[in-house]
C-alpha cells in the first residue's frame, strides 16, 4: 500500500479511537516542517487526526513517547513495536493501555545519504512511489529507490512488521533476517582501525544527549550521566569522559536495545555508534539465543536469573571464579 | 591589487594568502562525517568553501564545550589558565554567524565584569564571512534583524557578485587583515541586498516580542512542545547559546577547575539542591529558551539571541521547529 | 585584567555545629595576610569553592560591620557542601566574592522592619538583623520585628543571636517551629502564622518594608499576609534562592526574564518579581 493510502487509514484510525475514547491520545507522524522531515504528532482531538501521515521520513521511535498510565494509541512498525514489547517487559507499560496501529515498513530514507546521492542538491521536496523517490529541488526531478537510501538501521532490521498489533494496515512485508554483518565487518578490521573509527564518531559528540534522549528504553528517571553523586563521568568534552558516555549507555542497553537506529538519526552531530549497540545484540543472540523485542514472551537475558546459571560466584562469594 | 574575487581558485588563492602570514590560527569550515564544522586548517585544500555553512557554530573558537578556567598541580597553588592565543581568523563564517559573536560579546566581553577567557580569544579574532547566494530551508536571519550581507561583527565581508565576490572592508582590523593578504577592497554597496533571495517574509521582532511576553501563560505551550525530548541538540548548535557550568576534576595528576556547555534544555539546569525547580516541566523550559531569545535578551544586550542561522531547526531530532512556534505565540492574532 | 573566576584563599577560623541533627553548620573565614577584606551589603553571597569537589553559592551570613571574619551558614545536601562540613580550623577555602545586590539598606532607612526568615534562608536575615542593630546603624531605623521559624527547635539556628535578640528591648523577636519537641516554650505554627500574630504591632515612624527569605512555600503563604498588613509591592522585598554558579551573569542558570539573580538580584522587591516571568512568584 502507498504512503497516501496509509496515511489515510492511520487517520481513520486515530480519529475512530479517540471519538469512541479507547485512547487520550494517538501518537503518530505529521509532515515536517522542511523537506525530508516527518515530525512526530500527538493528536488528541479527533479533528486533527488528518494532520498524520505515513512516508519514507518516519525517523522517530515513537515509543519514546508512551507514559505510564495514559491510555495511547501508537503507530508502531518493527522497530517502534519491539521498543513497546521491552517496555513492557520491564513493567514500564501496560500492554493494556496501548493500542498498536501497526504498519508494515519497508524502511526509512536516510537523508544524509541522499545527500550523498546527490551532492550539492537542495532538496524542496520528495515523492515516493513503488519503492523509488522522486526529489525535487533541482532543474529536473531525480529518482533514486529507497533501497539505495536506507539508514543503516533499516537495512539491517531483523523484523519489519509489528510485533504486537491491534489495528493492523496494510499487507506484511516479507521478513528477513540479514544477521550482523555489520558487527563481522568491523570484527575483522585491525584492532587500531577499529579504535580510530570509534574515536572519530566520539570526537563528534557535543554531549547534547540527543541519543540518549530520542532512546526509547532510555527509561531511567535519573541518568548515570546526569549524577554528581557520586559522578560516575565527567560532562565535558573529553574523550575519556565522551568514551565512558557511550559505552556506558550501550551496555545499559545491552540484552534491551531494540536496534531501530534512532540514536543515530537524532544526533545531530552525525554520531553514529549504532556499532556498539550491535555488536551486544550480535553478542547477546549468540550467548542467550534471542534478540531485544522479538518475542514478548521471552524473559530479558541480562534482567532474568535462574538456580542454574553458571555464574554460581553470585551464591557463593566465597568461591574464585575458574 | 585587486577588490573583487573571482570565482572559487580566486577564493583559495585569498585562504592561501592568509595562510602564508606567519604566526595566525585560522579557522574555517572542514568535513565532519556528512556535514561541517569550523576546525583549525593548515592547507587551503581542508576547508570546504562550497559549503552553504557549517553545522557546528564557530562560539567553540571563542568559548570551548570544555575550557579550563583554574588548574593546581599537586601542592602547588591554583593558577588561572586565561589563554593567551596568537592572532586568529575565522575564514568562511556566514553573516549569522558573525551577528551571534556579536551577541556572545555582549554577553561575556559586556557589562561590570569582563570574561578574561572569552576576551583574550576575542581579542585575537578576525572573522572574515562570506555573504549568502540562497537561504536555505532552515533560514530566517531576516526575521532577527540579521540578512545574507549583514555586515554586524564581521571584519571583512566577502559580498557574492556573479561567480565571484566583493571584498567589504568592515573594520581596521578587516584593513589591516586586507592589506596583509594583498587585497583591495571596495567602498560603497554596489550589490541591492534586495536582489538576494530572502528568507521568507522577515517577521517584526518588535511586534513579536510583545505578542510573546503576552503569551508568557497561554495554555498552548505545553501541547506545542510536546514532542521536544528535552535534549540539549538545539542549544549546542546554537551560535549564540552561552549557557555554561563550571567543574571540578582530576585530569592528568592536576586537579582543574572547568567550564563546561550547560543547556536550560535539560533538566538539572535549575532543579535546586532542595528539589525545588521554578522550571520543572519540558514546557516551561522550551518557553525559557524562545523568551530568552526573543523577549528577554532584547532587553538585557539590545538585540536577540538569536540570529535566525536554522541550526537549531535541522538539528532538532524530532523536528520540533522554533519558527513555528514564533508564529502561533508571536505571529499576528 | 582581574579574573573575577579567581576565588581569593580564604582561612577557616571556626566552624560550628547549628542543628541538633549536625545538617547545618557556620564556618567563620579570615582574609589571608596581605589582602584587605571586602565592604559588603547584608543579602550579598559568595561563592566557595574547594578546587577539585566544586563551588557553591551562600549567602553571607555576618553582618557587614564585622568585615573581618565572614560566616556561611551550610546545610550539607551535596558534594560541595558535605566537604565545606569537613574543614578544619586552619585550612583554606577559596572565595569569590561579594556577589548579587545585597537588601536595600539606603532604601530601607528610617522605616519600621519586618524581617522574615524560614529555615536555613535566614543566613543573610541574620547579617541583616545584626547589621541593623549595630549602634551606628540601629538609629537609621524604626522598628524591627524579626520572624522566624524552623521545622522544628532542632532545627534552629544561630542560638547565641536569638538570645541576645530576645534580650534586647530595642526590637521584637518571634521565633516559631513547625513542630514542637518537649522542652519547646515558644511558639508552634507556620512562619504565614506568626506573620498574622504580629499584625497589631504598630507603626513607629510610618513607612514599613518586609525582607523576606525563605522556602517557596513559606513565601506564598507569607505574601498575602503582608498585603494584608498593608505593605505594597514595592515594600516587599524578597531574596531568591536560586541555582547560580559563575555569579557575575555570564553562564546564564540563574536568569529570571531580562535579569540575572546573581548580579541584579538576588534580592528583588514584589513589585519588581511581578514584572517578570512568573517562573519565581
Amino acid at each position: 500500500m502507498s504512503g497516501a493510502g496509509l496515511s489515510a487509514r492511520i487517520a481513520e484510525a486515530a480519529s475512530r479511537l479517540l471519538s469512541e475514547g479507547s485512547a487520550e491520545v494517538v501518537i503518530g507522524f505529521e509532515q515536517g516542517s522542511i523537506p525530508m522531515r516527518a515530525t512526530p504528532c500527538l493528536v488528541t482531538d479527533p479533528s486533527d487526526a488528518g494532520r498524520l501521515v505515513w512516508n519514507a521520513f518516519c525517523a522517530n521511535n515513537l515509543a519514546r513517547y508512551l507514559e505510564p498510565g495514559r491510555k495511547a494509541a501508537i503507530v508502531a512498525r518493527g522497530c517502534d513495536s519491539r521498543a513497546i514489547v521491552e517496555l513492557i517487559k520491564e513493567r514500564r507499560l501496560k500492554r493494556s493501555d496501548i493500542v498498536v496501529i501497526g504498519v508494515p515498513c519497508t524502511g526509512m530514507a536516510d537523508p544524509r545519504a541522499i545527500a550523498r546521492r546527490f551532492p550539492g542538491l537542495r532538496v524542496t521536496a520528495v515523492d515516493e512511489s513503488d519503492g523509488m523517490l522522486v526529489i525535487h529541488g533541482g532543474p529536473e526531478p531525480v529518482s533514486v529507490p529507497l533501497d539505495e537510501v536506507l539508514h543503516a538501521s533499516c537495512r539491517l532490521c531483523a523484523r519489519r512488521n509489528p510485533v504486537i498489533c491491534d489495528i493492523p494496515l496494510g499487507d506484511p512485508v516479507a521478513e528477513r533476517d540479514p544477521g550482523f554483518p555489520d558487527v563481522e565487518a568491523f570484527a575483522s578490521l585491525p584492532a587500531e582501525e577499529r579504535r580510530s573509527r570509534v574515536e572519530a564518531e566520539m570526537a563528534k559528540c557535543i554531549r547534547c544527549y540527543a541519543c540518549r534522549s530520542a532512546c526509547p528504553l532510555c527509561t531511567c528517571a535519573s541518568c548515570f550521566a546526569d549524577s554528581s553523586q557520586p559522578q560516575w563521568v565527567g560532562r565535558g568534552a573529553h574523550p575519556e569522559d565522551v568514551t565512558a558516555f557511550h559505552v556506558m549507555r550501550a551496555m545499559h542497553l545491552a540484552g534491551r536495545c531494540a536496534e531501530c537506529g534512532a540514536c543515530a538519526r537524532a544526533c545531530p552531530t552525525g554520531v553514529d555508534l549504532s556499532i556498539l549497540n550491535r555488536r551486544l545484540a550480535s553478542d547477546v543472540s549468540e550467548l542467550f539465543g534471542c534478540r531485544a523485542g522479538l518475542d514478548e514472551n521471552a524473559p530479558q537475558p541480562l534482567a532474568a536469573s535462574s538456580m542454574e546459571d553458571s555464574q554460581d560466584f553470585m551464591l557463593d562469594p566465597g568461591r574464585k571464579r575458574e | 591589487m585587486t577588490d573583487t574575487i573571482h570565482g572559487r581558485e580566486s577564493l583559495v588563492r585569498l585562504l592561501e594568502g592568509i595562510l602564508a602570514m606567519p604566526g595566525v590560527t585560522v579557522y574555517a569550515p572542514v568535513a565532519e562525517g556528512d556535514g561541517a564544522a569550523f576546525d583549525r586548517v593548515l592547507s587551503a585544500s581542508e576547508a570546504l568553501l562550497d559549503s552553504s555553512g557549517a553545522v557546528r557554530p564557530p562560539r567553540q573558537i571563542l568559548a570551548p564545550m570544555t575550557e579550563t578556567l583554574l588548574a593546581m598541580e599537586p601542592g602547588g597553588s591554583a593558577v588561572d589558565s586565561v589563554p593567551a592565543p596568537e592572532p586568529t581568523i575565522l575564514f568562511g563564517a556566514r553573516p549569522c554567524d558573525a551577528r551571534a559573536i556579536v551577541f556572545l560579546d555582549r554577553v561575556y566581553a559586556g557589562g561590570d565584569r569582563i570574561d578574561p577567557y572569552y576576551a583574550a580569544r576575542r581579542e585575537a579574532l578576525t572573522i572574515l564571512s562570506i555573504g549568502c547566494r540562497e537561504p536555505r530551508a532552515t533560514c530566517f536571519c531576516t526575521s532577527t534583524r540579521g540578512g545574507p550581507l549583514s555586515v554586524e561583527g564581521s571584519d571583512i565581508l566577502l559580498e557574492p557578485s556573479g561567480e565571484g565576490w566583493i571584498v567589504r572592508i568592515i573594520t581596521e582590523r578587516g584593513a589591516s587583515l586586507v592589506g596583509r593578504a594583498g587585497l583591495g577592497s571596495s567602498d560603497g554597496r554596489v550589490t541591492d541586498p534586495a536582489a538576494f533571495p530572502q528568507a521568507g517574509a522577515p517577521r517584526d521582532l518588535s511586534a513579536l516580542r510583545g505578542r510573546l511576553e503576552q503569551a508568557f501563560d497561554d495554555p498552548r505551550w505545553e501541547a506545542l512542545t510536546a514532542k521536544c525530548l528535552g535534549c540539549g541538540a538545539c542549544t549546542f548548535l546554537c551560535p549564540s547559546c552561552h549557557c555554561f557550568d563550571i567543574v571540578d576534576a582530576e585530569e592528568d595528576g592536576r586537579i582543574v577547575r572547568s567550564r563546561i556547555w550547560d543547556s536550560c534544555q535539560f533538566k538539572t539546569f535549575t532543579r535546586q539542591a532542595s528539589g525545588h525547580d521554578p522550571r520543572p516541566t519540558g514546557a516551561d523550559r522550551y518557553r525559557h529558551r524562545l523568551m530568552h531569545k526573543f523577549s528577554y535578551c532584547l532587553e538585557s544586550y539590545g538585540m536577540p539571541g538569536c540570529v535566525g542561522c536554522g541550526r537549531c531547526v535541522e538539528a532538532c531530532p524530532v523536528n520540533l521547529d522554533i519558527r513555528l512556534l514564533l508564529d502561533a505565540f508571536g505571529g499576528e492574532r | 585584567m582581574s579574573n573575577p573566576y579567581a576565588p581569593v584563599p580564604m582561612r577557616v577560623e571556626k566552624s560550628v555545629t547549628e542543628t541538633e541533627d549536625g545538617s547545618i553548620r557556620t564556618i567563620s573565614l579570615t582574609f589571608p595576610d596581605g589582602t584587605a577584606p571586602f565592604g559588603f551589603v547584608p543579602g550579598q553571597f559568595a561563592e566557595l569553592s574547594i578546587l577539585g569537589v566544586g563551588e557553591a553559592p551562600f549567602g553571607i551570613a555576618s553582618s557587614p560591620m564585622s568585615p573581618d571574619m565572614l560566616d556561611f551558614t551550610i546545610a550539607r545536601v551535596g558534594t560541595v557542601t558535605t566537604e565545606l562540613h569537613y574543614l578544619e580550623p586552619g585550612e583554606s577555602v577559596g572565595l569569590r566574592g561579594p556577589l548579587g545586590n545585597g537588601y536595600p539598606v539606603e532604601g530601607l532607612s528610617g522605616r519600621d522592619l519586618l524581617v522574615i526568615g524560614g529555615g536555613f534562608g535566614f543566613s543573610t536575615l541574620r547579617a541583616f538583623t545584626n547589621y541593623a542593630l549595630h549602634p551606628g546603624n540601629r538609629g537609621n531605623f524604626g522598628g524591627i520585628t524579626v520572624v522566624y521559624g524552623a521545622r522544628n527547635p532542632g532545627l534552629l539556628l544561630y542560638r547565641d543571636d536569638l538570645c541576645d535578640w530576645a534580650a534586647r528591648d530595642d526590637m521584637n523577636l518571634v521565633v516559631t517551629v513547625d513542630r514542637a519537641d518537649e522542652g519547646w516554650t515558644g511558639m508552634t505554627g507556620t512562619v504565614p502564622a506568626a506573620v498574622e500574630k504580629v499584625k497589631g504591632v504598630k507603626s513607629v515612624l510610618g513607612g514599613r518594608a518586609a525582607l523576606v527569605c525563605g522556602p517557596p512555600a513559606m513565601i506564598r503563604y507569607t505574601l498575602p499576609v503582608l498585603a494584608d498588613l498593608g505593605l505594597a509591592p514595592a515594600d516587599i522585598f524578597l531574596s531568591l534562592e536560586m541555582k547560580m554558579k559563575c555569579g557575575i551573569g555570564k553562564c546564564g542558570r540563574c536568569g529570571i526574564g531580562g535579569s540575572y539573580a546573581c548580579t541584579d538580584g538576588p534580592v528583588y522587591s514584589l513589585e519588581r518579581l511581578r514584572g517578570l516571568p512568573g517562573e519565581f512568584r
